[in-house]
């Protein structure tokens, strides 16, 4: 059967996370004037009012086993429980008034999507506009994680936990304790976050700007500040650092790690970073040929714009420097590939994970080999190491799935209503975590027109997106709830 | 110039029948016995290894102690050999401390099981051992890396037979003309064997109008196996069709000799390999870069720990038995097939199979070390044993003194023996022709500094030489006084 009470109690906890999160957007908040003080420092209370006394008094018989089924509704709960208390600001400040616009932004915040129902992004409070970024930062790296790191006294294993949370097939630990691991990757997100701010605060962005700006590169989430994301900001050099820490943010956490531990050829023959670099490389090069060829455009500037919005869709943040629509189908398409493809495994980042699209590509391959010699033995291999058949099946019932789920999500789109590209795109960008897309909610529209139903629907995907789809469906099957 | 004088000085026809080499040996162990003082020498595990190090090291003159569990293996090498031996397990102080190796000058431990070898190494070099050997099969323990630790733990050398046998393979397939081929010095000087046929320009020539066809002293042939008999060849000696003949030659003449002997160097490109085992993994690694290998193995398992560690070799699931499957791996176009399955009837009969697709170069391993000799007759081009192999290297590391290498041919009833010219004496007054040279050996190359040559009558030795000689058993004992 499974075990209620951890559930509570870690839920509790989480809440209580969150709350503490909340207070810290009290002091800035104070600073810019206070409309929205009483908003979060109320939402905040909630939040920790009915996450204490669920953490203290289920501590005695919390001590229970923590199996795969506790584990995976821990998450998928959690994620579910964050998503709606995390509208508590927006809808005690007024800014977002209706449940469902509070609901799509507050999961579009901690799932790292980016997309918004805001119309006027510079007219919001900047405690509201900074608890907005915050939510991208909570769940970037996965606060499951952070909460495993944070509370050894949990009583926890965490595998379980660290395994539904963590994105990719392949989880690979850094030390051999879980614990360790959570606090050796939430240290690099720090670290991050704090250099990013600096250097955009150097480039020019104000203090607050240069914050939440950093906040939603390093959890590759996209909500800006400004209307016209870092459109808004012309600087060569703002542009490129968030470049550089998209690329980072969207590259797998223990190659920072081995980076910082100088392993450099355990870097470079990744064949996963290899091929995330060549991707972006690639398809940096076609978009920027074709503005020139086509547009007329500096090449410094083609350059820009097209790495600039590669890295933002491929490591699914969502920041965008101009309209891409307006660059013709082919570059459109291109982009709209890239949704699929997503950053790297243990990174950041959501969509399908290169490492899967390589395992994938591979293996298609090589089955040409084996068609050739039926009787031969072709295992195939990532990184000098054979993939388990058992994570290879995984791997590609990943694939149809997330296909799958792209096109029932479409489709529930359409009956709403809504044209088959904005469908298919708003649909694409939610499950991938990106944010803008293609057709009525391109790169300078926004979700706010969507009829109510479709931003819970989407909301709901983008979690289950965040989640890589098998933690939550999992919960809708027969199996789970069984008691053997 | 005068290599026609020396040949006819120092040459003589010799026809000894096959099998007589054991107790020419033993009669020469005993005729130089008292000039000796002696040396210890122990050597853990009597099976094939240690019993034909036992028999080369025995007409070394060397205290031979055997140390084995198995009685029978004891009896019969005491019966056969001039040893000592002990009874028990080599990785027990006790057993070692009775076998006397506290005054071993040599510990040799080439049991089968690389622990025990590691191990009474260990122990035999603590006991008080000047030297040890010990006889490993993992390649890991070879790498560089791990030498400090073995240096720290007492045992001075590691041999991997599996290691030696897959390196002498990967050298007859770089040289495919060759049915066998020995390096002096790390290739400086190489002894290579090869089967003559009509293309050969150097058939019914008398060896002493071998001038008009090759430079000076770039190739010489040392000894010609015909039928049963071994000849040491003179000045007109004439060489038929379908004599197996050993030339000498330097490593930047390798070509020219193949010119020679009318073989085109032919580049081979797909090689089959047949059975899964250690030997088959450490062949295929060294070869796959440079060759299509093709690999066949039985048991299903042992394919995919092979897959495991190969890269680029294709590895089939089948029984190399099933000729039809040969047929739909496309046997007909491969260059060379090498049968390495533990049994050594199937890997005769599969190299016999490969030959009638037309395969242009087999090469078989076989347990039995008797059937080396018989590879000519029955029309495999090379006959591997692994335990030979090891057994010659250890003994090249055993003496480092005057005797610098000892090479056993298969099939040839003559020895090549490396010495070393340690100080002044009649050798280094005369010129070649004028020393009182045995008639049935000859200076077959001579390692000055960087430097090799092959000597002509009128050459005269330096200190320091090394000097590889190709003998007949009767001619050792004169040979060890001149260089003693």
């Amino acid at each position: 059967m499974i075990n209620i009470r951890p559930i509570l109690r870690f839920s509790g906890v989480l809440l209580v996370l969150l709350g503490v999160f909340m207070l810290s957007a009290l002091p800035v908040s104070w600073w810019f004037g206070g409309q929205d003080f009483q908003a979060l420092l109320w939402s905040a209370l909630i939040c920790i009012g009915i996450g204490l006394p669920a953490w203290w008094w289920l501590r005695k018989d919390a001590k229970g086993n923590i199996g795969k089924r506790e584990g995976y509704l821990i998450v998928a709960g959690g994620w579910l429980l964050m998503s709606v208390f995390g509208m508590l600001p927006y809808l005690l400040s007024g800014e977002i008034p209706e449940w469902y616009n509070a609901f799509f932004e507050t999961s579009s915040g901690i799932t790292t999507t980016g997309a918004s129902v805001l119309t006027d992004i510079e007219a919001v409070t900047p405690g509201i506009l900074y608890w907005r970024s915050l939510t991208h930062w909570i769940g970037g790296m996965g606060i499951i994680v952070l909460t495993v790191a944070l509370m050894p006294l949990l009583g926890i294993g965490g595998i379980e936990l660290f395994v539904a949370e963590s994105p990719g097939p392949t989880s690979d630990k850094l030390h051999p304790r879980i614990r360790e691991t959570a606090k050796r990757l939430w240290l690099i997100y720090v670290g991050f976050t704090i250099v990013l701010a600096l250097l955009l605060w150097a480039g020019g962005m104000t203090p607050f700007d240069a914050v939440n700006h950093s906040f939603a590169t390093v959890a590759t989430g996209g909500f800006s500040t400004k209307n016209a994301s870092m459109a808004y900001y012309e600087s060569p050099f703002l542009h490129y650092v968030t470049i550089f820490f998209m690329i980072a943010a969207g590259a797998n956490f223990s190659i920072h790690y081995h980076l910082l531990k100088r392993h450099f050829s355990t870097v470079f023959k990744n064949e996963e970073f290899r091929t995330y670099l060549l991707i972006i490389a690639a398809a940096t090069l076609v978009i920027a040929v074709s503005l020139v060829w086509h547009f007329d455009y500096g090449v410094e500037k083609a350059f820009r714009d097209s790495l600039f919005h590669v890295v933002s869709v491929i490591t699914t943040t969502g920041f965008i420097t101009a309209d891409y629509s307006q660059w013709g189908p082919g570059v459109v398409m291109i982009i709209f590939l890239l949704l699929f493809v997503g950053g790297c495994a243990g990174s950041t980042g959501g969509g399908i994970k290169i490492i899967r699209h390589l395992v994938f590509i591979k293996n298609s391959w090589l089955e040409f080999k084996r068609i050739l010699h039926p009787r031969a033995i072709v295992p195939l291999k990532v990184n000098g190491e054979t993939v388990a058949p058992r994570i290879m099946t995984h791997i590609i019932i990943f694939l149809l799935l997330y296909l799958l789920l792209t096109l029932v999500g479409s489709l529930a789109l359409s009956v709403m209503g809504i044209d088959f590209a904005t469908a298919v795109g708003a649909t694409a960008t939610s499950l991938g975590n990106v944010g803008p897309a293609i057709g009525d909610v391109g790169p300078v529209d926004n979700f706010a027109w969507m009829p109510p139903a479709a931003k819970v629907w989407l909301g709901l995907l983008m979690i289950m997106g965040r989640l890589e789809i098998f933690t939550i469906l999992v919960l809708f099957t027969p199996y789970f709830w069984k008691s053997n | 110039m005068s290599l026609e004088n020396q040949r006819a000085s120092q040459i003589a026809v010799i026809n000894t029948a096959l099998g007589s080499k054991v107790e020419a040996r033993r009669d020469h162990t005993s005729r130089v016995h008292q000039t000796q003082n002696c040396m210890r020498v122990v050597i853990a595990g009597a099976g094939d290894v240690g019993f034909h190090l036992a028999e080369l090291l025995a007409y070394e003159d060397k205290d031979i102690v055997l140390i084995d569990l198995d009685q029978d293996l004891l009896d019969y090498a005491s019966t056969h050999l001039d040893v000592l031996t002990v009874r028990g397990d080599s990785a027990s102080p006790q057993v070692l401390e009775q076998a006397g190796v506290e005054r071993a000058n040599l510990f040799l431990a080439v049991t089968t099981s690389e622990k025990t070898n590691l191990m009474s190494a260990i122990l035999a070099k603590k006991i008080g051992a000047r030297q040890t050997i010990a006889r490993v099969n993992s390649p890991e323990y070879l790498e560089e890396v791990n030498r400090e630790i073995f240096d720290e733990l007492g045992v001075d050398t590691l041999i991997s037979p599996q290691e030696l046998a897959a390196a002498e393979i990967a050298r007859l397939v770089q040289q495919c003309s060759f049915t066998d081929i020995f390096e002096f010095e790390e290739g400086k000087i190489a002894l290579a064997g090869i089967t003559l046929d009509d293309s050969s320009r150097l058939l019914n020539v008398p060896l002493c109008s071998f001038g008009q066809y090759c430079t000076d002293d770039s190739v010489r042939p040392m000894a010609i196996l015909r039928g049963h008999q071994t000849i040491i060849p003179h000045g007109d000696t004439v060489l038929r069709r379908g004599d197996h003949v050993y030339f000498i030659t330097k490593r930047e003449n390798i070509d020219e000799l193949n010119q020679l002997v009318g073989k085109t160097k032919v580049r081979l490109k797909n090689i089959m390999i047949v059975g899964g085992t250690p030997l088959a993994l450490a062949t295929a690694k060294r070869l796959e870069a440079d060759y299509n290998v093709t690999l066949i193995e039985k048991s299903k398992d042992v394919c995919k720990e092979l897959a495991d560690e190969l890269r680029n070799t294709l590895i089939i699931h089948g029984d190399a038995g099933n000729v039809t499957l040969l047929e739909e791996e496309g046997i007909h176009r491969m260059d060379a097939f090498i049968a390495l399955s533990p049994n050594s009837e199937t890997n005769i009969i599969a190299s016999l199979t490969a030959k009638n697709f037309g395969v242009y170069k087999t090469i078989a391993q076989v347990e039995n070390k008797e059937y080396i000799h018989i590879s000519q007759n029955i029309g495999v081009d090379t006959l591997i044993n692994k335990k030979l192999i090891a057994a010659n290297n250890i003994f090249r590391f055993v003496r480092k003194g005057h005797v610098e290498a000892i090479t056993s041919l298969h099939g040839v009833d003559a020895e090549v023996i490396e010495y070393v010219i340690t100080k002044a004496n009649q050798l280094t007054k005369k010129s070649l022709k004028e020393l009182h040279f045995p008639k049935t050996a000859l200076i077959g190359g001579v390692i000055r500094g960087e430097e090799s040559l092959i000597p002509t009558g009128d050459f005269r030795l330096e200190v320091d030489d090394k000097v590889i000689v190709f003998a007949m058993p009767d001619a050792i004992g004169k040979l060890d006084q001149l260089f003693r």
